[in-house]
Parts: structure tokens; C-alpha cells; sequence
């Protein structure tokens, strides 16, 4: 405690709070900016940290990682473009939720629920850092690849219509993910020997692609060319009432402990943990046919999880020195800089510096939901500009947003190859959200099956025989066929009566 | 008439169901994807299933997904027609532009690019709205140097300063 209360302190000094809360209000820009991220913003000023203290050096950075997880649902929200991949699942109801005419209680959601992920979760993670990475040193790639799996199905399983469709999509995304070299033996697969591809496709082309450019074109070719009117309710302060907590207190608390393991599994971030979360709102729901139109429970799940795994990501990097995600690889990296050693014994030679960074986190997140429950009103004002203006300025910033992902002209090319993908989904009805998931852990799911299979020595069955694994397979079998043979009794039975 | 055209009341328009279009469509993807990996070398690690192993997963999956949507998805599809004449001829004029901007994009940089390619995507977009001109072409002056300029100084990546010009040693900013 003492030490916790020295790293507030240190916090709090006027030069760190300045820059802390700087650094969170330019990630949030960032990660409203569709392409772009808090990542982004690690890395532009981990240079400029060198010279600095270590204190300050890291109530910047993650001041800059927690504003950027918390701003990417502001484009989702308004304009239906994830800022990056931790809102993807906001769009679904957030952007329907806007068409409807309720931008303000969506935006009013999407503030208060990053915060009390943010929040949580971070307090969970200073209470229990060190008893919860117990846990997952007992994990092995064998309970990865069956988690992994198990997200996957879970997303298809509870996609609207078809599940055949959703499974088309998720093999497409796992194909893609192929692209590029083998991490095993170094063979080049479907690189055409470009060597734009041998390092594999950019999740931010994909993510252009498919949604910025895809939403442009079909929106114009369907003659869609009016924006959302805005509403003038929950505008102001928070927008929200006890019974709004209370309606969706069941999802908060499952979609916070999603984000919390999710972002607490190596590699597994933000990204992923929204997409989940959604589904497993949908299927607690009692109304599960209405998500996609926008309803509350779809935007409160997707970014409770999403920033939760701020809190998640955080607990491996600090207990094990294994990155949660990829934003966290860049401030592992600033450690290493530094002079410090992420581990297992970097709570015991660092206490304070530990305890700053959990400190940063949650004092970030106090000051951007401060900031964002002020700005609030003028978030919406980009709806007010002319649709032919928005949309074209989205194009153009989509583009380059994956050109700064590389700094090469094949990405721009990628984005419109993807675009096209997108139409060519949207004519034959394939889900999107299969696909990116899918994309995203495709590289995952392979590394850990042959990782599995070759400690294994060979031996296919510890996929099965381990417990922990046999669970989540029996998970994929369910939310593969339950709604299939759920069909297939229902139809029987209507046929029978 | 063969399986997923049909023929509408009137007799005058020919219908198609999508889902059979995208099985046959998916089918020659996975060909494609299983003739491809069978040309991803195979170097063989004891104890390893290989780099060919998921690429024919995807390709399998695909088929047999596909296969099956054509069976059980097929029948039920609503036939409804995913865009009109006009709504074709939107989708291809949009994309067109996209991709001379990013050709032009890479010839004469990002900066003029941006400038005409938003002047271009307004006037396409705006439909039989009307927009002030010279307001227009203010906009995507101002929003193009802040892009760019914000990406360049602000940020330090680098955007394409166009072939061309480089080609003949002239700067562009």
C-alpha cells in the first residue's frame, strides 16, 4: 500500500499529471481516427522518452495506451468505421443505434462503459497480478488453439442467418491469415514472390478494406446518402440512468471478466475480447433477434470488454513479462529501454514503478471520462457535416491510414482488393465479423496447433485429453451445431403438429 | 433452366439466386487455394504437420461450407435483387475512382492527389445535391495539408511525394 501510495504521488506531480493526461487525450484522437491507434502514439513518443525519467516516460506511455483503447468507439459510434480493431463488435449496434436517432445515449454508453472497464479491470489487476498469471503459466498451446477455436464458432454460431455463410467467412479470413511467410520452415505461401506479402497481410488494410471502403461504396451504390440525424438527449452529463445500469448490469459484469482474460492471454487483446463479448451478449439476451439494430446491451458488452483488457494485457506484462497484446509489446519494449527486466521479479525490484503503472492506468481513465463526459456535445457535430464530405474525407484518410501502416503503396493497393472483397461479401450475404476474427487469430490458432502437435511429439489427442481444452472444443462443437440441430428440431417439430 | 436462375412474373427479367452464385463462386475459390498450397514447398520437421497443413484446411472448409449453403440456404433464398441498373453503375464509378486515386496517389503524391481525389469523391458523392464550388475546393485544400503535413512534420511517416516528380528531381514540398 505504502508503495502504492508513493507511485500516486509521484503520479500526481504537476509535470507527470500535465503530460499523463496529454498523452491520453492525444491517444484517444488517435484511436477515434479510423487506422490509426494509441499504438501509434507509443510509438511516435517512445523516442522522445529516452532522455526522460523513467516516472514520466511511463505516465506518458500508457496514458497514451489507455486514451486509445478508450476513443476508438467514437468512429464506430458515428459513423459505423471502427477506430481500430478493439471496436469492431461497436458498430453493430452503435452505428444502428445513431441511425436511429440515439448518437447520444450510444456515445454515453461508449464513455461510461470504457471507463468501468478501464477501471475494473485495473483495479482486479493491482489486487491480483500475481495470483491470476499462476493460473496461466498452467496453460499450454494445446488450451490456446482450443480457445482460440472456441471464439471463433462462438462468433459464427451467434452470427445472424446462416451459420454455413459465417463458417464460408471464417475459413476466407483463415486463409488470408495464411498469406505471407511460414513461421515454422520459412516457406513463402501465396506471397507471388511480392515482397509486400512475405511479412503478411496488415489487419489496418483489411480493416479499411472491408469496412471504411466497403461501407462507402455499398452505401452510395444503394443510394444511402443520408446521415443519422442527431438527437440532442444525453448530451449533456452523463446521459445515462440508474435503470440503464441496472438493464445491462449482467452483461457489464460477464463482458468485464471476457476482457479481462481475454486481454490477460498472451497475444489476445482488445481486438478480440469486443468480438466475444458481443456474441456473448447476444446469447445471454432475451431478445437476441434485435442485436444489429441497435440495442444498448450490444454497445455496453463490446466496450466494457474491449477496455477491460487494458486491465487484462497489463497482468502478464507486469507479473510475467509476457505481452497481453501489441500495445503492450511497445511498452515492454520501453522497459527494456529503460534498463528494466520484465518477469516474474519485476514487481519485487520495481514495486513503485509497478504500482505507477497501475496508477497511470486508472487515473488515465478517471481523466478521459472526464474529458469525454465534457466534450461530449461537440462529438456528434460530425454528423452534422454533409454526407458527400464525411464520407469522402473517410476515403481519403482510410487510405492514408494503410499507406502509414507500412509507408508502402501496396497497402493502398490491399485496401482496395479488400474493398472489393467486402462488395463481393455484401452481394453474396457472408458475414463480415467471421471473417475478421478469423483473420486476426488465424496466425494464432495455426502457430499454437503446431506448437501443440509438436511438443506433443506428434500426439494429436492432447487437444482432447487435456481438460481445460477438451472444454473449449466441446464449447466449438456446441456453438457450431447447437443452432443447427435447434433448427433442424424446430422444423421437425412444426412439421410433426 | 438451370439450378439458380429463375425466371421473374413478367417474363422479362431473369432472376438469380445468390446463394447458388456464391457456392459455385466459393467451390472455385477453394480449387484455386488447394491448387495453390500444393505449390508451397514442402519441407517436412519431425513431429510437425507443416506449412501446407491450414491453407488446405481454409480450402476444404470452404468447399464443404459452400456445399452445404447450396443445399440448405439455396432454397430458401428471397431471390431480391442486391442493387438496381443505377446501383451498378454507382458501385463501379466509386470504385474507379478509388482506384485512380491510388494510382495517382503514387504518380503525383499524396498532397495534389488528395486535393482532386476529394474534389473528385464530393462531386460523386453529393449526388443531385448542390454544393458551392469554391467552398468545396477550400475543404479539400485544407483537409489534404492537414493530412498531410500533420503525417509528415506532426508524425513523421512519410506519404508519397509521387514518382514522377522524383523521377525528374523535382521536390514536391
Amino acid at each position: 500500500m505504502a508503495d502504492y501510495l508513493t507511485a500516486l504521488g509521484t503520479l500526481m506531480q504537476p509535470m507527470n499529471f500535465i503530460m499523463m493526461y496529454i498523452c491520453t487525450v492525444v491517444g484517444a484522437i488517435l484511436g477515434a481516427i479510423p487506422g490509426l491507434s494509441g499504438g501509434l502514439g507509443i510509438t511516435l513518443i517512445l523516442p522522445m522518452t529516452f532522455a526522460m525519467s523513467t516516472e514520466l516516460s511511463f505516465s506518458m506511455l500508457v496514458g497514451m495506451y489507455v486514451g486509445g483503447v478508450s476513443g476508438s468507439f467514437i468512429a464506430a459510434v458515428l459513423v459505423g468505421i471502427p477506430g481500430s480493431g478493439a471496436s469492431i463488435a461497436t458498430c453493430y449496434d452503435g452505428y444502428p443505434m445513431t441511425k436511429k436517432g440515439k448518437a447520444g445515449k450510444a456515445l454515453s454508453i461508449g464513455i461510461t462503459a470504457s471507463f468501468l472497464g478501464t477501471f475494473i479491470s485495473i483495479i482486479v489487476a493491482t489486487l491480483c497480478s500475481t495470483y491470476i498469471a499462476d493460473i496461466a503459466l498452467k496453460l499450454g498451446p494445446w488450451e490456446y488453439f482450443s480457445l482460440c477455436l472456441m471464439a471463433i464458432t462462438m462468433v459464427v454460431g451467434l452470427s445472424n442467418g446462416s451459420v454455413f455463410k459465417g463458417m464460408i467467412a471464417a475459413f476466407l479470413g483463415l486463409f488470408f491469415a495464411c498469406v505471407g511467410t511460414d513461421s515454422v520452415t520459412n516457406q513463402m505461401r501465396f506471397t507471388f514472390d511480392n515482397y509486400n506479402l512475405f511479412g503478411g497481410i496488415n489487419v489496418v488494410c483489411l480493416l479499411m478494406g472491408t469496412f471504411a471502403l466497403q461501407q462507402v461504396a455499398t452505401s452510395y451504390a444503394k443510394g444511402e446518402q443520408e446521415m443519422p440525424k442527431v438527437d440532442s438527449q444525453g448530451l449533456s452529463g452523463l446521459g445515462l440512468t440508474l435503470k440503464d445500469f441496472k438493464d445491462n448490469f449482467r452483461v457489464i459484469c460477464v463482458s468485464m471478466l471476457i476482457g479481462l482474460w481475454i486481454g490477460f492471454l498472451p497475444g489476445m487483446g482488445s481486438g478480440i475480447s469486443n468480438i466475444i463479448a458481443y456474441g456473448q451478449a447476444k446469447k445471454m439476451s432475451k431478445h437476441p433477434e434485435l442485436f444489429g439494430t441497435g440495442v444498448d446491451e450490444g454497445v455496453w458488452a463490446t466496450e466494457v470488454a474491449n477496455n477491460a483488457g487494458v486491465g487484462g494485457a497489463i497482468i502478464p506484462m507486469i507479473s510475467l513479462g509476457i505481452p497481453g497484446d501489441s500495445t503492450t509489446v511497445l511498452l515492454m519494449s520501453a522497459m527494456t529501454i529503460h534498463g528494466l527486466q520484465p518477469g516474474p521479479m519485476f514487481i519485487q525490484t520495481n514495486p513503485v514503478l509497478a504500482d505507477l503503472i497501475f496508477a497511470t492506468v486508472l487515473i488515465s481513465a478517471i481523466a478521459i471520462f472526464i474529458t469525454e463526459l465534457l466534450t461530449k456535445k461537440f462529438f456528434p457535430l460530425l454528423l452534422r457535416a454533409p454526407y458527400h464530405y464525411l464520407y469522402s474525407a473517410i476515403l481519403v484518410i482510410a487510405f492514408m491510414g494503410a499507406f502509414s501502416a507500412t509507408t508502402s503503396m501496396f497497402s493502398v493497393y490491399l485496401v482496395l482488393f479488400f474493398g472489393l472483397v467486402g462488395v463481393i461479401m455484401d452481394f453474396f450475404g457472408l458475414p463480415m465479423t467471421p471473417l475478421m476474427l478469423a483473420f486476426i487469430l488465424g496466425g494464432k490458432i495455426e502457430s499454437y496447433f503446431r506448437m501443440g502437435v509438436s511438443y506433443g511429439k506428434g500426439d494429436y489427442s492432447l487437444f482432447f485429453t487435456r481438460p481445460i481444452s477438451l472444454i473449449f472444443i466441446i464449447i466449438t462443437i456446441y456453438s457450431l451445431f447447437g443452432p443447427l440441430v435447434r433448427k433442424v428440431l424446430k422444423a421437425r417439430k412444426a412439421k410433426t403438429a | 433452366m438451370p439450378p439458380g436462375i429463375s425466371q421473374k412474373g413478367d417474363g422479362h427479367m431473369k432472376k438469380i439466386n445468390r446463394t447458388y452464385v456464391m457456392g459455385v463462386f466459393t467451390l472455385i475459390v477453394a480449387a484455386l487455394i488447394g491448387y495453390g498450397t500444393s505449390k508451397v514447398p514442402e519441407m517436412l520437421v519431425s513431429n510437425e504437420p507443416g506449412p501446407r497443413l491450414f491453407p488446405y484446411i481454409s480450402a476444404i472448409g470452404l468447399a464443404v461450407f459452400a456445399v452445404l449453403s447450396m443445399i440448405f440456404d439455396g432454397p430458401g433464398e428471397d431471390n431480391k435483387p442486391y442493387l438496381d441498373h443505377a446501383g451498378y453503375i454507382r458501385l463501379i464509378v466509386i470504385m474507379a475512382e478509388c482506384l485512380a486515386f491510388a494510382v495517382f496517389m503514387n504518380l503525383i503524391g499524396f498532397w495534389i492527389t488528395g486535393v482532386a481525389g476529394l474534389f473528385a469523391f464530393i462531386w460523386t458523392l453529393k449526388g443531385d445535391k448542390k454544393i458551392n464550388v469554391a467552398v468545396c475546393l477550400i475543404f479539400c485544400i485544407v483537409l489534404s495539408s492537414i493530412c498531410y503535413f500533420g503525417f509528415t512534420r506532426g508524425f513523421n511517416i512519410p506519404l508519397p511525394k509521387g514518382s514522377i516528380w522524383e523521377s525528374v528531381g523535382i521536390s514536391m514540398i
